[in-house]
């Protein structure tokens, strides 16, 4: 044992180191003998030999120390290169793209539901579209990648421009131009500033026979959601033999109330438009003056047509809540505004 | 040499009271284990349990025959501790 400073004299020195050692020797005896009494401890109690198995699970579970592998013998990239044999289309496919190849395959993920919907809603937009599926099929396996989503989704919007919907409204316009309108909307991607005011009374009669029309209040975009299958050009013979104002009421009567917007029955500018949108789809006739979008009939127009606001709205209150119960009953009142005015 | 046993006596009274003695106990303990001699000297323990039989194993077999390889182990592994124990002594005799 080494002593380091040593200020002492010699003989205390030795004494000293004779003295370390001792209370050194009595902490050592000490440990030893904490020790002894734990291993007879568990001894006794049994716990002292559970840590060793037989022989053999010991030779299994040992520590393996080779170069290229972990301490329990596996290797590190073992399946990275394997190829699998899908058993549904019976592909080989590679073992990191197994599980999401799978999930596309079997049909069965959170990411082939939302494929396949939107697959079944461009399908029922377009007539012939064989090519189309096929490259969808192929976008499909691989369509986890965010940039095959966009390409997918762009390639939808593209498909829509050239929809048969597109050249019937087209078509609609009879020999019209009108087609500053049409940069075919998709679902409320309508051009911002749109009001019925700035169109001309053909060109809103040609978009509201294809479309809703109503103008959100939030959003101050039109809707375009398709027309009614029902509402092509015939001509409903309710049996009413009433002037064409009344006959509009009547319509308004009739129609479905969801068909009414929910944001517009307290504006009058948005009841107008539900006004117009709800006759030209019922009947083809060119309006009354009833039509607020066109410069129409001046202030008879104009007055009429802020009258229609106020009587369409309270109409569609009472379709609304009463689901078409009591046309006939209303229907008297209506005819004396319009007497009055005619 | 009663001075001596007084001395050793006295010191270890001082030891203990100012709570050095604890101290150093834990510290040895903690080196014991962290050189591996506990381990060692268990294992030792095992094979004399094996000799012996389980059952008939008692603590005064075990103290008789593993203190002194203990003992020996610790001079080996341990000689740097003593330093600390060194200048301990010194400053309680300083103190005195």
């Amino acid at each position: 044992m080494k002593m380091e400073d040593m200020p002492l004299s010699g003989p205390d020195n030795t004494k000293l180191e004779s003295l370390v050692h001792d209370i050194y020797s009595e902490l050592v005896e000490d440990a030893c003998l904490g020790l002894c009494f734990e291993v007879h401890r568990a001894v006794k109690q049994g716990y002292f030999f559970l840590d060793e198995t037989d022989q053999e699970s010991m030779k299994e579970f040992e520590i393996v120390d080779q170069p290229g592998v972990d301490i329990f013998g596996q290797v590190y990239n073992q399946w990275k290169n394997k190829e699998c044999e899908c058993p549904n289309c019976k592909r080989l496919i590679a073992a990191s793209r197994f599980a999401p190849h799978l999930e596309k395959c079997l049909g069965m993920g959170r990411n082939s539901s939302r494929i396949a919907n939107r697959r079944l809603a461009s399908n029922n937009n377009m007539s012939k579209s064989e090519s189309d599926q096929e490259d969808n099929d192929d976008l499909n396996d691989n369509d986890w990648s965010y940039g095959a989503e966009k390409k997918a989704k762009k390639r939808k919007s593209d498909k829509n421009q050239n929809s048969p919907r597109r050249s019937k409204s087209m078509k609609h316009k009879n020999g019209e131009l009108g087609t500053s309108v049409t940069s075919e909307p998709y679902k409320y991607n309508f051009n911002t500033g749109i009001s019925y005011e700035t169109l001309g009374p053909d060109e809103v009669r040609s978009l509201l026979t294809t479309q809703c029309g109503v103008i959100s209040e939030h959003t101050k975009k039109m809707c375009t959601r398709p027309a009614l299958p029902d509402a092509d050009p015939v001509v409903e013979n309710d049996g009413f033999d009433i002037p064409d104002g009344q006959t509009l009421m009547s319509r308004l009567q009739w129609e479905d109330s969801p068909d009414i917007s929910p944001t517009d029955s307290a504006s009058s500018k948005a009841s107008t438009n539900h006004s117009d949108s709800r006759r030209p789809k019922k009947k083809k006739r060119p309006s009354l003056g009833l039509n607020s979008g066109g410069g129409g009939g001046g202030g008879g127009g104009g007055g009429s047509s802020s009258l229609t606001g106020g009587s369409s709205s309270s109409q569609s209150n009472i379709s609304l809540s009463t689901k078409k119960k009591r046309p006939k009953l209303s229907a008297p009142s209506i005819p004396s505004i319009y007497d009055d005015l005619n | 040499m009663s001075k001596d046993s007084q001395m050793r006596a006295a010191i270890n009274q001082k030891l203990i009271e100012m709570g050095e003695r604890e101290r150093l106990k834990e510290l040895l303990r903690a080196k014991l284990v962290e050189c591996g001699w506990k381990d060692q000297l268990k294992a030792h323990c095992k094979d004399v349990i094996r000799e012996k039989g389980l059952e008939h194993v008692t603590v005064e077999d075990l103290v008789t025959e593993v203190t002194p390889k203990g003992r020996g182990r610790v001079q080996t592994l341990i000689c740097s501790k003593t330093t600390q124990f060194c200048t301990l002594k010194q400053d309680l005799r300083l103190l005195k």
